[in-house]
Protein backbone atom coordinates (compact mmCIF):
# COMPACT_ATOMS: atom_id res chain seq x y z
CA UNK A 1 0.00 0.00 0.00
CA UNK A 2 0.95 3.91 -0.07
CA UNK A 3 3.21 4.75 2.08
CA UNK A 4 2.97 8.45 1.04
CA UNK A 5 0.92 9.98 4.11
CA UNK A 6 -0.32 12.89 1.16
CA UNK A 7 -1.71 9.68 -1.47
CA UNK A 8 -4.89 8.42 -1.49
CA UNK A 9 -4.76 4.72 -2.24
CA UNK A 10 -5.94 2.97 -4.25
CA UNK A 11 -5.84 5.77 -6.83
CA UNK A 12 -2.94 7.53 -6.21
CA UNK A 13 -4.54 11.02 -6.00
CA UNK A 14 -3.24 13.45 -3.23
CA UNK A 15 -5.56 14.00 -0.38
CA UNK A 16 -6.71 17.44 -2.19
CA UNK A 17 -7.17 16.05 -5.52
CA UNK A 18 -9.60 13.19 -3.97
CA UNK A 19 -11.56 15.46 -1.68
CA UNK A 20 -12.36 17.58 -5.10
CA UNK A 21 -13.53 14.36 -6.83
CA UNK A 22 -15.62 13.69 -3.79
CA UNK A 23 -17.27 17.02 -3.53
CA UNK A 24 -18.59 17.08 -6.77
CA UNK A 25 -20.34 14.10 -5.67
CA UNK A 26 -21.74 15.83 -2.58
CA UNK A 27 -23.00 18.78 -4.63
CA UNK A 28 -24.23 16.69 -6.95
CA UNK A 29 -26.34 15.25 -4.28
CA UNK A 30 -27.23 18.51 -2.98
CA UNK A 31 -28.67 19.32 -6.06
CA UNK A 32 -30.53 16.35 -6.64
CA UNK A 33 -32.13 16.41 -3.24
CA UNK A 34 -33.11 20.00 -4.27
CA UNK A 35 -34.81 19.46 -7.17
CA UNK A 36 -36.61 16.40 -5.82
CA UNK A 37 -37.64 18.39 -3.04
CA UNK A 38 -38.94 21.36 -5.78
CA UNK A 39 -40.65 18.13 -7.90
CA UNK A 40 -42.67 16.77 -4.88
CA UNK A 41 -43.63 20.03 -3.68
CA UNK A 42 -45.50 20.95 -7.28
CA UNK A 43 -46.78 17.69 -7.50
CA UNK A 44 -48.37 18.24 -4.44
CA UNK A 45 -49.58 21.18 -5.55
CA UNK A 46 -51.33 20.03 -8.56
CA UNK A 47 -52.49 16.13 -7.36
CA UNK A 48 -52.07 16.14 -3.22
CA UNK A 49 -51.78 13.06 -1.89
CA UNK A 50 -51.93 11.91 1.91
CA UNK A 51 -55.20 13.78 2.54
CA UNK B 1 -11.10 -11.42 9.31
CA UNK B 2 -7.93 -9.43 8.49
CA UNK B 3 -7.50 -11.40 5.62
CA UNK B 4 -10.44 -10.95 4.37
CA UNK B 5 -9.74 -7.29 4.75
CA UNK B 6 -6.89 -7.24 2.92
CA UNK B 7 -7.61 -8.82 0.35
CA UNK B 8 -10.83 -6.76 -1.02
CA UNK B 9 -8.46 -4.22 0.17
CA UNK B 10 -5.93 -5.60 -2.56
CA UNK B 11 -8.82 -6.35 -5.36
CA UNK B 12 -9.80 -2.58 -5.06
CA UNK B 13 -6.22 -1.76 -5.59
CA UNK B 14 -6.04 -3.36 -8.90
CA UNK B 15 -8.86 -1.30 -9.74
CA UNK B 16 -7.04 1.68 -9.70
CA UNK B 17 -7.53 5.31 -11.53
CA UNK B 18 -9.23 3.23 -14.17
CA UNK B 19 -12.62 4.17 -13.03
CA UNK B 20 -11.99 7.99 -12.42
CA UNK B 21 -13.19 10.36 -14.71
CA UNK B 22 -10.05 11.81 -16.01
CA UNK B 23 -7.39 11.55 -19.22
CA UNK B 24 -4.03 10.36 -17.40
CA UNK B 25 -1.92 11.64 -19.38
CA UNK B 26 -2.37 14.68 -22.28
CA UNK B 27 -2.51 12.57 -25.34
CA UNK B 28 -0.63 13.80 -28.35
CA UNK B 29 -3.08 13.22 -31.08
CA UNK B 30 -7.04 12.61 -29.92
CA UNK B 31 -9.05 10.19 -31.70
CA UNK B 32 -11.54 10.84 -34.17
CA UNK B 33 -13.94 8.28 -31.88
CA UNK B 34 -13.52 10.19 -28.68
CA UNK B 35 -14.08 13.67 -30.47
CA UNK B 36 -17.43 12.13 -31.33
CA UNK B 37 -18.13 11.20 -27.73
CA UNK B 38 -17.32 14.64 -26.32
CA UNK B 39 -19.02 16.09 -29.53
CA UNK B 40 -22.37 14.09 -27.35
CA UNK B 41 -22.75 16.62 -25.16
CA UNK B 42 -23.91 18.70 -28.11
CA UNK B 43 -26.69 16.23 -29.31
CA UNK B 44 -28.07 16.90 -25.45
CA UNK B 45 -28.58 20.94 -26.47
CA UNK B 46 -29.94 20.54 -29.51
CA UNK B 47 -32.12 18.25 -27.54
CA UNK B 48 -33.07 20.59 -24.98
CA UNK B 49 -33.79 23.91 -27.83
CA UNK B 50 -36.14 21.76 -30.09
CA UNK B 51 -37.91 20.92 -26.67
CA UNK B 52 -37.77 24.31 -25.44
CA UNK B 53 -38.62 25.91 -29.03
CA UNK B 54 -40.23 23.22 -30.40
CA UNK B 55 -41.93 20.82 -28.52
CA UNK B 56 -43.09 22.63 -25.38
CA UNK B 57 -44.10 25.78 -27.25
CA UNK B 58 -46.46 23.64 -29.38
CA UNK B 59 -47.65 21.82 -25.71
CA UNK B 60 -47.69 24.87 -23.74
CA UNK B 61 -50.22 26.36 -26.36
CA UNK B 62 -52.28 23.68 -27.61
CA UNK B 63 -52.92 20.93 -25.46
CA UNK B 64 -52.08 22.88 -22.18
CA UNK B 65 -53.50 26.63 -23.26
CA UNK B 66 -51.76 28.66 -21.68
CA UNK B 67 -51.57 32.48 -23.11
CA UNK B 68 -49.01 32.35 -26.31
CA UNK B 69 -47.89 35.91 -25.04
CA UNK B 70 -47.15 34.11 -21.47
CA UNK B 71 -45.38 31.22 -23.45
CA UNK B 72 -43.24 33.23 -25.66
CA UNK B 73 -41.93 34.93 -22.65
CA UNK B 74 -40.97 31.57 -20.67
CA UNK B 75 -39.37 30.60 -24.09
CA UNK B 76 -37.47 33.78 -24.06
CA UNK B 77 -35.99 33.07 -20.63
CA UNK B 78 -33.05 31.50 -21.16
CA UNK B 79 -31.91 34.15 -23.55
CA UNK B 80 -31.38 36.24 -20.18
CA UNK B 81 -28.07 33.96 -19.82
CA UNK B 82 -26.64 34.05 -23.36
CA UNK B 83 -24.63 37.03 -22.64
CA UNK B 84 -22.94 35.95 -19.63
CA UNK B 85 -21.33 32.87 -21.78
CA UNK B 86 -18.05 35.03 -22.01
CA UNK B 87 -18.19 35.39 -18.12
CA UNK B 88 -18.94 31.26 -17.58
CA UNK B 89 -16.19 31.37 -20.34
CA UNK B 90 -13.62 33.87 -18.24
CA UNK B 91 -14.49 31.17 -15.09
CA UNK B 92 -13.79 28.11 -16.70
CA UNK B 93 -10.04 29.61 -17.95
CA UNK B 94 -8.93 30.91 -14.88
CA UNK B 95 -10.79 28.07 -12.68
CA UNK B 96 -8.56 26.55 -9.59
CA UNK B 97 -8.75 23.04 -9.17
CA UNK B 98 -6.80 20.11 -7.35
CA UNK B 99 -6.84 18.10 -10.66
CA UNK B 100 -6.44 20.88 -12.76
CA UNK B 101 -9.48 20.89 -13.89
CA UNK B 102 -10.85 23.74 -15.65
CA UNK B 103 -13.56 22.26 -18.10
CA UNK B 104 -14.93 19.53 -16.39
CA UNK B 105 -16.33 21.29 -13.26
CA UNK B 106 -18.13 23.62 -15.26
CA UNK B 107 -19.73 21.17 -17.76
CA UNK B 108 -20.61 19.00 -14.77
CA UNK B 109 -22.68 21.61 -13.01
CA UNK B 110 -24.12 23.32 -16.32
CA UNK B 111 -25.54 19.57 -17.04
CA UNK B 112 -26.93 19.45 -13.61
CA UNK B 113 -28.63 22.81 -13.92
CA UNK B 114 -30.36 21.21 -17.10
CA UNK B 115 -31.05 18.22 -15.56
CA UNK B 116 -32.66 19.45 -12.95
CA UNK B 117 -34.77 22.44 -14.93
CA UNK B 118 -36.35 19.44 -17.01
CA UNK B 119 -36.70 17.78 -13.67
CA UNK B 120 -39.21 19.90 -12.72
CA UNK B 121 -40.39 21.12 -16.02
CA UNK B 122 -43.48 18.80 -16.50
CA UNK B 123 -45.09 19.50 -12.97
CA UNK B 124 -44.51 23.21 -13.38
CA UNK B 125 -45.97 22.83 -16.72
CA UNK B 126 -48.74 21.24 -15.09
CA UNK B 127 -48.90 23.71 -12.37
CA UNK B 128 -48.46 26.48 -14.53
CA UNK B 129 -51.66 25.54 -16.85
CA UNK B 130 -54.42 24.90 -13.50
CA UNK B 131 -54.34 20.58 -14.17
CA UNK B 132 -56.56 19.16 -11.67
CA UNK B 133 -56.27 20.83 -7.93
CA UNK B 134 -53.32 23.11 -9.22
CA UNK B 135 -56.58 25.71 -10.67
CA UNK B 136 -57.17 26.34 -6.64
CA UNK B 137 -53.26 27.16 -6.00
CA UNK B 138 -52.21 30.79 -5.91
CA UNK B 139 -50.99 31.85 -9.90
CA UNK B 140 -47.75 32.67 -8.87
CA UNK B 141 -46.59 29.41 -7.66
CA UNK B 142 -46.56 28.12 -11.58
CA UNK B 143 -45.58 31.26 -13.17
CA UNK B 144 -42.57 31.22 -10.64
CA UNK B 145 -41.43 27.10 -11.38
CA UNK B 146 -42.14 27.40 -14.76
CA UNK B 147 -39.83 30.48 -15.23
CA UNK B 148 -37.16 28.82 -12.78
CA UNK B 149 -37.30 25.90 -14.62
CA UNK B 150 -36.29 27.54 -18.22
CA UNK B 151 -33.57 29.31 -16.45
CA UNK B 152 -32.16 26.50 -15.06
CA UNK B 153 -32.31 24.69 -18.35
CA UNK B 154 -31.17 28.14 -20.08
CA UNK B 155 -28.54 28.78 -17.98
CA UNK B 156 -27.27 24.73 -18.78
CA UNK B 157 -27.26 24.89 -21.97
CA UNK B 158 -25.10 27.94 -22.26
CA UNK B 159 -22.53 26.47 -19.68
CA UNK B 160 -22.58 23.12 -21.25
CA UNK B 161 -22.01 24.39 -24.64
CA UNK B 162 -19.13 27.12 -24.02
CA UNK B 163 -16.74 25.27 -22.05
CA UNK B 164 -17.47 22.00 -24.18
CA UNK B 165 -16.63 23.83 -27.42
CA UNK B 166 -13.61 25.52 -25.06
CA UNK B 167 -12.98 21.47 -24.16
CA UNK B 168 -12.88 20.36 -27.58
CA UNK B 169 -10.18 23.10 -28.49
CA UNK B 170 -8.15 22.31 -25.81
CA UNK B 171 -8.00 18.86 -26.75
CA UNK B 172 -7.18 19.36 -30.79
CA UNK B 173 -4.54 21.15 -32.26
CA UNK B 174 -5.20 24.41 -34.91
CA UNK B 175 -5.46 22.02 -38.24
CA UNK B 176 -7.49 19.78 -36.62
CA UNK B 177 -9.87 22.10 -35.51
CA UNK B 178 -11.88 22.60 -38.72
CA UNK B 179 -13.25 19.09 -38.27
CA UNK B 180 -13.91 19.42 -34.61
CA UNK B 181 -15.80 22.51 -35.68
CA UNK B 182 -18.44 19.87 -38.41
CA UNK B 183 -18.48 17.85 -35.54
CA UNK B 184 -19.95 19.72 -33.38
CA UNK B 185 -22.01 21.68 -35.86
CA UNK B 186 -23.37 18.11 -37.36
CA UNK B 187 -24.11 16.39 -33.69
CA UNK B 188 -26.01 19.56 -33.10
CA UNK B 189 -28.13 19.42 -36.14
CA UNK B 190 -28.94 16.01 -36.06
CA UNK B 191 -29.32 16.26 -32.02
CA UNK B 192 -31.97 19.14 -32.92
CA UNK B 193 -33.73 17.21 -35.53
CA UNK B 194 -33.52 13.33 -33.88
CA UNK B 195 -35.07 14.76 -30.79
CA UNK B 196 -37.98 16.59 -32.78
CA UNK B 197 -38.70 13.52 -34.67
CA UNK B 198 -38.63 11.02 -31.49
CA UNK B 199 -40.41 13.63 -28.98
CA UNK B 200 -43.28 14.35 -31.71
CA UNK B 201 -43.78 10.67 -31.97
CA UNK B 202 -43.86 9.60 -28.23
CA UNK B 203 -46.09 12.83 -27.45
CA UNK B 204 -49.06 11.67 -29.57
CA UNK B 205 -51.32 10.98 -28.24
CA UNK B 206 -50.70 13.55 -25.37
CA UNK B 207 -51.66 12.66 -21.79
CA UNK B 208 -50.01 14.69 -18.49
CA UNK B 209 -48.14 11.69 -17.55
CA UNK B 210 -46.75 11.13 -21.15
CA UNK B 211 -45.71 14.75 -20.97
CA UNK B 212 -43.82 14.21 -17.66
CA UNK B 213 -42.37 11.07 -18.98
CA UNK B 214 -40.87 12.22 -22.15
CA UNK B 215 -39.45 15.47 -20.24
CA UNK B 216 -37.91 13.67 -17.53
CA UNK B 217 -36.52 11.21 -19.82
CA UNK B 218 -34.98 14.02 -21.73
CA UNK B 219 -33.07 15.11 -18.62
CA UNK B 220 -32.10 11.28 -17.65
CA UNK B 221 -30.71 11.45 -21.05
CA UNK B 222 -28.97 14.72 -20.74
CA UNK B 223 -27.12 13.62 -17.62
CA UNK B 224 -26.23 10.09 -19.24
CA UNK B 225 -25.14 11.49 -22.61
CA UNK B 226 -22.67 14.20 -21.25
CA UNK B 227 -21.39 11.86 -18.40
CA UNK B 228 -19.98 9.79 -21.50
CA UNK B 229 -18.92 12.62 -23.63
CA UNK B 230 -17.13 13.68 -20.37
CA UNK B 231 -15.43 10.75 -19.64
CA UNK B 232 -11.67 10.92 -19.36
CA UNK B 233 -11.94 13.75 -21.71
CA UNK B 234 -9.70 16.72 -20.15
CA UNK B 235 -6.03 15.66 -18.66
CA UNK B 236 -5.37 15.73 -15.20
CA UNK B 237 -2.80 18.45 -14.74
CA UNK B 238 -0.72 18.77 -11.58
CA UNK B 239 1.66 21.59 -12.81
CA UNK B 240 -1.44 23.84 -13.03
CA UNK B 241 -3.34 22.92 -10.53
CA UNK B 242 0.37 23.53 -8.50
CA UNK B 243 0.66 26.27 -10.47
CA UNK B 244 -1.39 28.95 -8.28
CA UNK B 245 -1.04 32.34 -9.30
CA UNK B 246 -3.17 35.92 -9.04
CA UNK B 247 -5.44 35.46 -12.44
CA UNK B 248 -6.63 38.41 -14.18
CA UNK B 249 -9.81 40.01 -13.21
CA UNK B 250 -12.50 39.55 -16.04
CA UNK B 251 -12.48 43.28 -16.93
CA UNK B 252 -8.52 42.98 -17.68
CA UNK B 253 -9.26 39.83 -19.70
CA UNK B 254 -11.22 41.08 -21.90
CA UNK B 255 -9.57 44.04 -22.35
CA UNK B 256 -6.50 41.64 -23.24
CA UNK B 257 -9.00 39.57 -25.63
CA UNK B 258 -10.21 42.39 -27.34
CA UNK B 259 -6.84 43.56 -28.20
CA UNK B 260 -6.49 40.16 -29.76
CA UNK B 261 -6.70 40.71 -34.11
CA UNK B 262 -9.72 41.53 -35.35
CA UNK B 263 -11.64 39.99 -32.15
CA UNK B 264 -14.47 43.04 -32.06
CA UNK B 265 -14.55 43.28 -35.76
CA UNK B 266 -15.31 38.93 -35.88
CA UNK B 267 -17.65 39.35 -33.44
CA UNK B 268 -20.07 42.17 -34.98
CA UNK B 269 -19.70 40.35 -38.34
CA UNK B 270 -20.91 36.98 -36.24
CA UNK B 271 -23.83 39.03 -34.64
CA UNK B 272 -25.12 40.57 -37.82
CA UNK B 273 -24.76 37.29 -40.11
CA UNK B 274 -26.32 35.50 -37.13
CA UNK B 275 -29.24 37.79 -37.52
CA UNK B 276 -29.59 37.94 -41.18
CA UNK B 277 -30.06 33.81 -41.33
CA UNK B 278 -31.32 33.49 -38.09
CA UNK B 279 -35.01 35.19 -38.77
CA UNK B 280 -35.70 32.98 -41.47
CA UNK B 281 -36.22 30.09 -39.12
CA UNK B 282 -39.70 30.74 -37.96
CA UNK B 283 -41.35 32.04 -41.34
CA UNK B 284 -40.49 30.04 -43.85
CA UNK B 285 -42.58 27.48 -43.13
CA UNK B 286 -45.85 29.80 -42.77
CA UNK B 287 -44.41 31.50 -46.35
CA UNK B 288 -44.30 28.43 -47.57
CA UNK B 289 -48.08 27.64 -46.51
CA UNK B 290 -49.97 30.58 -46.81
CA UNK B 291 -48.45 32.40 -49.65
CA UNK B 292 -46.94 29.26 -51.88
CA UNK B 293 -50.23 26.95 -50.82
CA UNK B 294 -47.45 24.29 -49.90
CA UNK B 295 -48.82 21.45 -48.15
CA UNK B 296 -48.19 20.51 -44.19
CA UNK B 297 -46.25 17.55 -45.22
CA UNK B 298 -44.41 19.83 -47.89
CA UNK B 299 -43.97 22.18 -46.07
CA UNK B 300 -42.21 20.19 -43.01
CA UNK B 301 -40.15 18.82 -45.83
CA UNK B 302 -38.93 22.58 -46.15
CA UNK B 303 -37.19 22.64 -43.02
CA UNK B 304 -35.20 19.16 -44.35
CA UNK B 305 -34.35 21.18 -47.34
CA UNK B 306 -32.92 23.92 -45.20
CA UNK B 307 -31.09 21.41 -42.87
CA UNK B 308 -29.42 19.63 -45.81
CA UNK B 309 -28.18 22.79 -47.36
CA UNK B 310 -27.03 23.36 -43.85
CA UNK B 311 -25.26 19.90 -43.15
CA UNK B 312 -23.64 20.56 -47.13
CA UNK B 313 -22.35 24.19 -45.61
CA UNK B 314 -20.63 22.47 -42.76
CA UNK B 315 -19.06 19.51 -44.83
CA UNK B 316 -18.07 21.53 -48.08
CA UNK B 317 -16.66 24.10 -44.83
CA UNK B 318 -14.91 21.29 -43.07
CA UNK B 319 -12.84 20.19 -46.46
CA UNK B 320 -11.88 23.52 -47.57
CA UNK B 321 -10.61 24.75 -44.61
CA UNK B 322 -8.89 21.78 -43.83
CA UNK B 323 -7.07 22.55 -46.92
CA UNK B 324 -6.05 25.71 -45.57
CA UNK B 325 -8.01 27.99 -46.70
CA UNK B 326 -8.75 30.37 -44.12
CA UNK B 327 -12.14 30.46 -41.72
CA UNK B 328 -12.62 34.47 -42.26
CA UNK B 329 -12.77 33.86 -46.12
CA UNK B 330 -15.39 30.55 -45.53
CA UNK B 331 -17.92 32.92 -43.93
CA UNK B 332 -17.00 35.19 -46.74
CA UNK B 333 -18.93 32.82 -49.28
CA UNK B 334 -21.34 32.04 -46.82
CA UNK B 335 -22.67 35.56 -46.46
CA UNK B 336 -22.74 36.31 -50.71
CA UNK B 337 -24.61 32.84 -51.18
CA UNK B 338 -26.95 34.11 -48.64
CA UNK B 339 -27.76 37.23 -50.76
CA UNK B 340 -29.12 35.47 -53.70
CA UNK B 341 -31.43 33.15 -51.73
CA UNK B 342 -32.96 35.44 -50.04
CA UNK B 343 -33.69 36.98 -52.97
CA UNK B 344 -35.02 33.89 -54.55
CA UNK B 345 -37.12 33.77 -51.48
CA UNK B 346 -38.56 37.26 -51.91
CA UNK B 347 -39.00 36.41 -55.56
CA UNK B 348 -40.57 33.06 -55.49
CA UNK B 349 -43.72 34.78 -53.41
CA UNK B 350 -45.36 37.43 -56.08
CA UNK B 351 -43.80 35.18 -58.94
CA UNK B 352 -45.72 31.62 -56.96
CA UNK B 353 -43.11 29.33 -57.99
CA UNK B 354 -41.98 26.80 -55.81
CA UNK B 355 -39.31 25.39 -57.08
CA UNK B 356 -37.42 29.34 -56.91
CA UNK B 357 -38.11 29.00 -53.18
CA UNK B 358 -37.21 25.70 -52.66
CA UNK B 359 -33.94 26.50 -54.10
CA UNK B 360 -33.70 30.14 -51.86
CA UNK B 361 -34.41 27.44 -48.99
CA UNK B 362 -31.31 24.94 -49.75
CA UNK B 363 -29.25 28.05 -50.72
CA UNK B 364 -29.72 29.81 -47.23
CA UNK B 365 -28.88 26.47 -45.20
CA UNK B 366 -25.74 26.05 -47.40
CA UNK B 367 -24.74 29.87 -46.60
CA UNK B 368 -25.76 29.54 -43.22
CA UNK B 369 -23.82 26.48 -42.39
CA UNK B 370 -20.58 27.55 -44.41
CA UNK B 371 -21.15 31.03 -42.31
CA UNK B 372 -21.54 29.16 -39.28
CA UNK B 373 -18.65 26.82 -39.78
CA UNK B 374 -16.08 29.82 -40.69
CA UNK B 375 -16.59 32.17 -38.06
CA UNK B 376 -16.56 29.16 -35.25
CA UNK B 377 -13.41 28.03 -36.64
CA UNK B 378 -11.83 31.82 -36.86
CA UNK B 379 -12.95 32.31 -33.06
CA UNK B 380 -11.41 29.09 -32.01
CA UNK B 381 -7.87 29.95 -34.12
CA UNK B 382 -7.78 33.64 -33.16
CA UNK B 383 -8.30 32.47 -29.45
CA UNK B 384 -4.75 32.59 -27.48
CA UNK B 385 -4.51 28.80 -25.55
CA UNK B 386 -5.24 30.56 -22.12
CA UNK B 387 -8.25 32.54 -23.28
CA UNK B 388 -10.08 29.78 -24.86
CA UNK B 389 -13.11 29.92 -22.70
CA UNK B 390 -13.84 33.37 -23.18
CA UNK B 391 -13.11 33.65 -26.66
CA UNK B 392 -15.79 30.92 -27.23
CA UNK B 393 -18.06 32.50 -24.42
CA UNK B 394 -17.47 35.54 -26.69
CA UNK B 395 -18.70 34.07 -29.60
CA UNK B 396 -21.89 31.84 -27.59
CA UNK B 397 -22.99 35.65 -26.22
CA UNK B 398 -23.05 37.12 -29.62
CA UNK B 399 -24.28 34.04 -31.45
CA UNK B 400 -27.00 32.81 -28.89
CA UNK B 401 -28.19 36.45 -28.99
CA UNK B 402 -28.46 37.33 -32.06
CA UNK B 403 -29.85 34.05 -32.91
CA UNK B 404 -32.44 34.65 -30.22
CA UNK B 405 -33.42 38.05 -31.54
CA UNK B 406 -33.45 37.54 -34.71
CA UNK B 407 -35.66 33.84 -34.60
CA UNK B 408 -38.40 36.76 -31.93
CA UNK B 409 -37.94 39.85 -34.05
CA UNK B 410 -38.93 37.64 -37.34
CA UNK B 411 -42.18 36.68 -35.58
CA UNK B 412 -42.97 39.62 -34.83
CA UNK B 413 -42.43 41.73 -37.49
CA UNK B 414 -44.50 39.38 -39.21
CA UNK B 415 -47.61 39.50 -36.70
CA UNK B 416 -47.60 43.09 -36.16
CA UNK B 417 -47.60 43.23 -40.15
CA UNK B 418 -50.43 40.64 -40.50
CA UNK B 419 -52.49 41.76 -37.88
CA UNK B 420 -53.01 45.59 -39.24
CA UNK B 421 -56.46 46.25 -40.08
CA UNK B 422 -55.11 46.91 -43.68
CA UNK B 423 -53.92 43.03 -43.77
CA UNK B 424 -56.88 41.54 -45.55
CA UNK B 425 -56.65 43.84 -48.48
CA UNK B 426 -52.95 43.26 -48.98
CA UNK B 427 -51.09 40.49 -51.06
CA UNK B 428 -50.20 37.28 -48.95
CA UNK B 429 -46.43 37.40 -48.93
CA UNK B 430 -46.80 41.16 -47.46
CA UNK B 431 -46.38 40.16 -44.07
CA UNK B 432 -43.17 37.99 -44.90
CA UNK B 433 -41.41 40.14 -47.88
CA UNK B 434 -40.06 42.80 -45.16
CA UNK B 435 -38.89 39.75 -42.84
CA UNK B 436 -36.68 38.37 -45.65
CA UNK B 437 -36.00 42.03 -46.94
CA UNK B 438 -34.61 42.43 -43.36
CA UNK B 439 -32.36 39.71 -43.65
CA UNK B 440 -30.67 40.56 -46.53
CA UNK B 441 -30.12 43.41 -44.76
CA UNK B 442 -28.52 42.31 -42.45
CA UNK B 443 -26.35 39.73 -44.83
CA UNK B 444 -25.37 42.53 -46.73
CA UNK B 445 -24.35 44.60 -43.96
CA UNK B 446 -21.93 41.36 -42.91
CA UNK B 447 -20.45 41.91 -46.16
CA UNK B 448 -19.69 45.49 -45.53
CA UNK B 449 -18.13 44.69 -42.26
CA UNK B 450 -15.85 41.51 -43.58
CA UNK B 451 -14.83 44.07 -46.47
CA UNK B 452 -13.53 46.77 -44.13
CA UNK B 453 -11.81 43.74 -42.28
CA UNK B 454 -10.36 42.75 -45.26
CA UNK B 455 -8.80 45.99 -46.22
CA UNK B 456 -7.85 46.16 -42.74
CA UNK B 457 -6.01 42.38 -42.24
CA UNK B 458 -5.62 41.05 -45.60
CA UNK B 459 -3.98 38.27 -43.85
CA UNK B 460 -6.74 36.99 -42.48
CA UNK B 461 -8.59 36.31 -45.79
CA UNK B 462 -4.85 33.87 -46.60
CA UNK B 463 -4.96 30.77 -47.24
CA UNK B 464 -2.58 29.00 -45.30
CA UNK B 465 -0.58 26.05 -46.76
CA UNK B 466 0.31 22.96 -44.42
CA UNK B 467 3.66 22.30 -45.83
CA UNK B 468 4.72 20.46 -42.93
CA UNK B 469 2.43 18.99 -40.16
CA UNK B 470 2.91 21.22 -37.30
CA UNK B 471 2.68 19.74 -33.85
CA UNK B 472 0.40 20.72 -31.68
CA UNK B 473 0.20 24.33 -30.03
CA UNK B 474 1.87 24.53 -27.00
CA UNK B 475 -0.01 23.80 -23.76
CA UNK B 476 -0.12 27.28 -21.99
CA UNK B 477 1.70 26.91 -18.38
CA UNK B 478 1.02 30.62 -17.36
CA UNK B 479 -1.58 32.51 -18.17
CA UNK B 480 0.27 35.32 -20.34
CA UNK B 481 1.93 33.60 -22.67
CA UNK B 482 5.85 35.18 -22.81
CA UNK B 483 5.06 36.65 -26.35
CA UNK B 484 1.35 36.95 -26.51
CA UNK B 485 0.00 36.56 -29.83
CA UNK B 486 -2.13 40.11 -29.75
CA UNK B 487 1.02 41.92 -28.56
CA UNK B 488 3.30 41.21 -31.20
CA UNK B 489 4.05 43.99 -33.69
CA UNK B 490 2.13 43.41 -36.58
CA UNK B 491 4.54 43.24 -39.55
CA UNK B 492 7.05 41.61 -37.80
CA UNK B 493 5.14 38.20 -37.18
CA UNK B 494 7.37 35.09 -37.12
CA UNK B 495 6.76 33.26 -39.90
CA UNK B 496 6.57 29.56 -38.78
CA UNK B 497 4.03 30.80 -36.49
CA UNK B 498 1.29 29.46 -39.10
CA UNK B 499 -1.56 30.16 -36.46
CA UNK B 500 -1.45 33.89 -37.46
CA UNK B 501 -1.33 33.37 -41.01
CA UNK B 502 -4.06 30.88 -40.76
CA UNK B 503 -6.21 33.53 -39.10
Amino acid sequence: MSNDPDKVWPTGLTLKEAEEVHSYLIDGTRVFGAIALLAHVLVAVSTPWLG
Amino acid sequence: MASLRDSALRKIQTIGPRFLPFADVATEAVPLSRLLRLSLFQVTVGMALVLLVGTLNRVMIVELGVPATLVGVMIALPLVFAPFRALIGYKSDTHRSALGWRRVPYIWRGTMLQFGGFAVMPFALLVLSGYDQAADAPIWIGHSAAALAFLLVGAGIHTVQTVGLALATDLVGVEEQPKVVGLMYVMLLLGMIGAALIFGWLLEPYTPGRLIQVVQGAAVITVALNLIALWKQEPRDRARAANVQTQPEFRDAWRLFVQGRSAVGLLVVIALGTMGFGMADVVLEPYGGQVLNMAVGATTRLTAVLAAGGLLGFAIASRVLLNGVAPVQVAWWGTLIGLPAFALIIAAGPLEVVTLFVIGTGLAGLGAGLFGHGTLTATMRAAPRAQVGLALGAWGAVQATAAGIAVGLGGVIRDVIAALPAAPSMRPEAPYTPVFALELAFLIATVAVLVALRHREAGLFQTTHYHQRQGRPERPTAYIDPQPRERRPTGEEPHDDSRLTAL
